[in-house]
């Protein structure tokens, strides 16, 4: 058992994304109980890397639905393609013309139209969408719906109807049935409170900022150029940016930025000017970059090499704050 | 196994975390097949599927260990690593170090003539005995045991987590820590003079030590496990009492009360949204919109192949009008509470409160969340005493405040209407009807009440709409639900 979740991670390592052991274990029971996996977490803390790597774990098809308010059931389902249907009808003139070519009476006339009809609407003129993708897949495929929060309530009790019977009806076509049940991840940022139908539907895992040794191991996965004295030193004063009152709190992706950054700028040290003129791949805001200069002035003169006393900091925005410093 | 595992769940259920059948159900088929080998997973599995809010893994992670905890650390046996010789001078110093307590003990109740406390000198004193052979042979209390040692301390009354130090130190004086620490003090020194190696009774002393942490750590979790038991069964009880807080008058709620229903609000407010967003989804499958139908299937040659619709607009525009003098104040948190959960299912909310003078208590709500806001208004309207006067308050409205009321918006008035026979002002709402799209009275008063001494109600009631009884949160619920049915 613990040798499958083992596999899990082994094989998400393998496409750069380390997980955690919460992460492996609920990503074996989704697959073993066949439910849909819900994560939330701040943003940028890898929740739609995970479906991306476990598609690429487990070859499999990624199909990937992107919600934002408005979205309604045709645009994740199914679309008719007008252009195209009334292009075939403008081509197929002269075809309609023998097809009524001998019709007596109008009505006999649209009897023989109405046999060929359903040529019009078949699925030659279907364009599937993400969800109608994954269910008539003939492979199994992981169905990544993100941001779930910013679509409309209406069409997550639509998509709790798919996720539980994993069917949908097309009414020109009838029932159409899943050939395989997808892997289906959620993704969420909290921004509205999810309906407590999904949630009861779903395996739950909330991603939150990693720990310093995390996110350190991450760093040297994703940059390996970066120093490693450098890269401790860079994960802990992001660490410590977090814990700051920030309008946009530096997420993982930023980070590892910011630590490109440093290797193209061979930066051998993190000294004040360094981290200054840097600040900006961290920070997003104006006021961020201000607040978190005027916390790092408080460093040291000597560019923060030196381990810092009591009273360089104040301790409100650098409690617990330690630089490596010196060796 | 199962039975741990159902009984957790009442806890989590007990500590506010809300799980339903099928999640406890997800429960059970996780831990099958994950099996209970591996303890991470078996918590990760059971995790995923009965936390679905990221505000309830705390209490889940306190909970975990006491239902499925190993009852603490275990003790080590100190006595493996001593020499015989060793031995014996460790017999002999805690010997005479006992007799020296025993007799201290004895001359001091000579002293006072009492017997003092839970327990006489004498019982102290074999607590003590009893306790240092458990630290030092690594002997571990066994369940029967420690379950004793809380009944005398009292454990199976408690079931708030609060009681939980009281109780652990209570067992810890029992069990004759206090004397203990004497006793620990003592000691190195004794050894030292007998000719122990200072390594030794470092040894020694720190073993003790850190047997004496895993003793408290094995005493808390037997503690906390039991006070999180009582708590669920205390809780079903509750349940099974049928108390119904949804229907009980907002007057006669206690805080407590007041508490598990502002927890419910969300969820109300969850459902009325689900609802609300139904009916927009119908809405929008209105009028044929024959002009935009037009314009948008000039692409197929004319023929109307995408029919575009009218889309209604269903969020209303709300502007409160709130009194919030005491005998109001519950009406008022809970439906400024269910607005502010469903600002997306208005288009605007601009809320006043008043008493004698409006106040503008929009700019509360867009700083703080729900909570710190109700907070932050109440306590800057200071409720006085027969002092309430709408009229003024409708005056200041009109002067300052007219714009905000347009052919859309929909005024919600939340009062009992008694203006200590001030003037109501009903030329001003006479304006206001004539401004407004339309105006909505919540009044918790029972309608036989209306016009009974001060109150206005019959006066304004020809310039309202509708008026909805709201003295329970169910009924407040209702009349929110109609008020997002029509915008």
């Amino acid at each position: 058992m613990s040798e499958a979740r083992q596999t899990i991670k082994k094989n998400l390592a393998n496409q750069q994304y380390i997980a955690s052991d919460e992460i492996a274990t609920v990503i074996f029971l989704a697959d073993q109980l066949g439910k849909p996996v819900l994560t939330e977490g701040p943003a940028g803390v890898g929740k739609t890397e995970l479906g991306k790597v476990w598609a690429a774990a487990t070859g499999r098809r990624l199909i990937r639905l992107q919600c934002y308010e408005g979205l309604d059931e045709t645009k994740a389902l199914y679309e008719w393609e007008y252009a195209k249907q009334m292009l075939y009808t403008q081509l197929l003139r002269a075809k309609l013309e023998n097809v009524i070519g001998d019709a007596v009476s109008l009505k006999e006339a649209a009897d023989r139209i109405a046999a060929e009809e359903e040529i019009f609407f078949s699925e030659r003129f279907l364009l599937p969408r993400p969800l109608l993708l994954a269910l008539t897949s003939d492979q199994p495929v992981v169905l990544l719906i993100d941001e779930i929060d910013r679509a409309d309530v209406e069409f997550e009790a639509f998509l709790l109807e798919v996720l539980s019977d994993f069917q949908v009806s097309v009414p020109e076509l009838g029932t159409i049935k899943a050939k395989h049940h997808p892997m289906v991840l959620l993704t969420s940022n909290n921004t509205r409170e999810l309906s407590e139908a999904l949630k009861r539907r779903c395996l739950y895992i909330f991603l939150d900022y990693p720990t310093v040794e995390a996110e350190l191991d991450i760093v040297r996965l994703k940059v390996p150029d970066l120093a490693p004295e450098l890269a401790r030193q860079a994960v802990e004063l992001v660490n410590q940016l977090r814990s700051l009152d920030l309008k946009k709190t530096p997420s993982i992706s930023e980070t590892l930025d910011w630590a490109k950054a440093l290797v193209k700028l061979n930066a051998n040290q993190l000294d004040q000017k360094t981290v200054e003129t840097t600040m900006s791949v961290l920070l997003k805001h104006e006021t961020d970059i201000i607040r978190a200069k005027r916390a790092l002035s408080r460093r040291g003169p000597n560019g923060g090499t030196r381990r810092p006393g009591p009273g360089d900091f104040d301790p409100d925005d650098w409690a617990s704050y330690r630089m490596l410093g010196n060796k | 196994m199962d039975q741990r595992i159902i009984d957790f769940i009442a806890g989590l259920r007990a500590a506010g975390v809300r799980v339903s059948i099928a999640e406890s159900e997800d429960a059970f088929k996780a831990t099958g097949c994950i099996g209970i080998l591996n303890k991470n997973e078996f918590q990760a599995s059971l995790r995923a599927t009965l936390v679905k809010e990221a505000n309830d893994r705390p209490i889940f992670d306190q909970l975990f260990p006491l239902y499925f905890g190993s009852g603490g650390p275990p003790l080590l046996n100190l006595m493996d690593d001593l020499s015989p010789e060793e031995k014996q001078l460790l017999a002999q110093a805690l010997r005479a170090l006992l007799e020296q307590m025993r007799q201290n003990e004895q001359r001091r109740d000579m002293q006072q003539r009492q017997r003092g406390g839970s327990a006489s000198a004498q019982n102290q004193l074999n607590n003590l005995m009893q306790l240092l052979q458990w630290l030092l042979q690594g002997q571990n209390p066994n369940p029967e045991m420690l379950d004793r040692l809380g009944r005398q301390a009292g454990v199976p009354r408690a079931d708030h987590p609060f009681q939980q130090r009281w109780l652990e130190q209570r067992i810890q004086r029992q069990l004759g820590m206090q004397l203990l620490e004497q006793l620990l003090a003592q000691l190195p020194e004794l050894l030292k003079q007998l000719g122990m190696s200072q390594k030794a009774i470092d040894q020694l002393v720190e073993g003790m030590e850190a047997n004496r942490e895993a003793l408290a750590e094995q005493i808390a979790q037997q503690v906390g496990a039991a006070i999180a038991r009582q708590r669920a069964e205390s809780h079903r009880q509750q349940k099974q009492d049928g108390v119904d807080l949804m229907h009980r008058p907002f007057k006669n709620l206690s805080e407590r009360e007041a508490q598990l229903l502002r927890d419910q609000v969300r969820r109300l407010a969850a459902q009325l949204r689900s609802r609300a967003a139904l009916r927009q989804k119908r809405g929008k499958s209105g009028v044929l919109d024959v002009k935009r139908t037009f314009r948008s299937n000039l692409i197929y040659g004319g023929v109307p192949l995408e029919l575009k619709f009218k889309t209604r607009r269903l969020k209303p525009k709300l502007l409160l009008i709130c009194d919030v003098s005491t005998s109001m104040r519950a009406v008022v948190e809970f439906l400024l509470r269910l607005i502010y959960e469903l600002q997306d299912q208005v288009a605007s909310a601009h809320s006043f409160a008043f008493i004698d003078d409006l106040e503008d208590i929009s700019q509360n709500f867009a700083e703080y969340p729900a909570d710190v806001a109700i907070e932050v208004v109440l306590t800057r309207l200071q409720p006085g005493h027969y002092n309430t006067d709408l009229g003024n308050s409708l005056n200041t409205l009109m002067q300052r405040y007219a714009g905000a009321i347009d052919h859309r918006t929909t005024v919600i008035f939340v009062g009992d209407a008694r203006n200590n026979y001030n003037n109501p002002r009903l030329d001003l709402m006479e304006q206001i009807k004539r401004r407004s799209k339309r105006i909505i009275w919540l009044n918790p008063e029972h309608p036989r009440q209306w016009g009974a001494g001060d109150s206005d109600m019959p006066a304004y009631l020809p310039y309202t709409h509708a008026i909805h009884r709201v003295s329970t949160l169910a009924e407040l619920t209702v009349a929110v639900d109609k008020l997002l049915t029509t915008p």
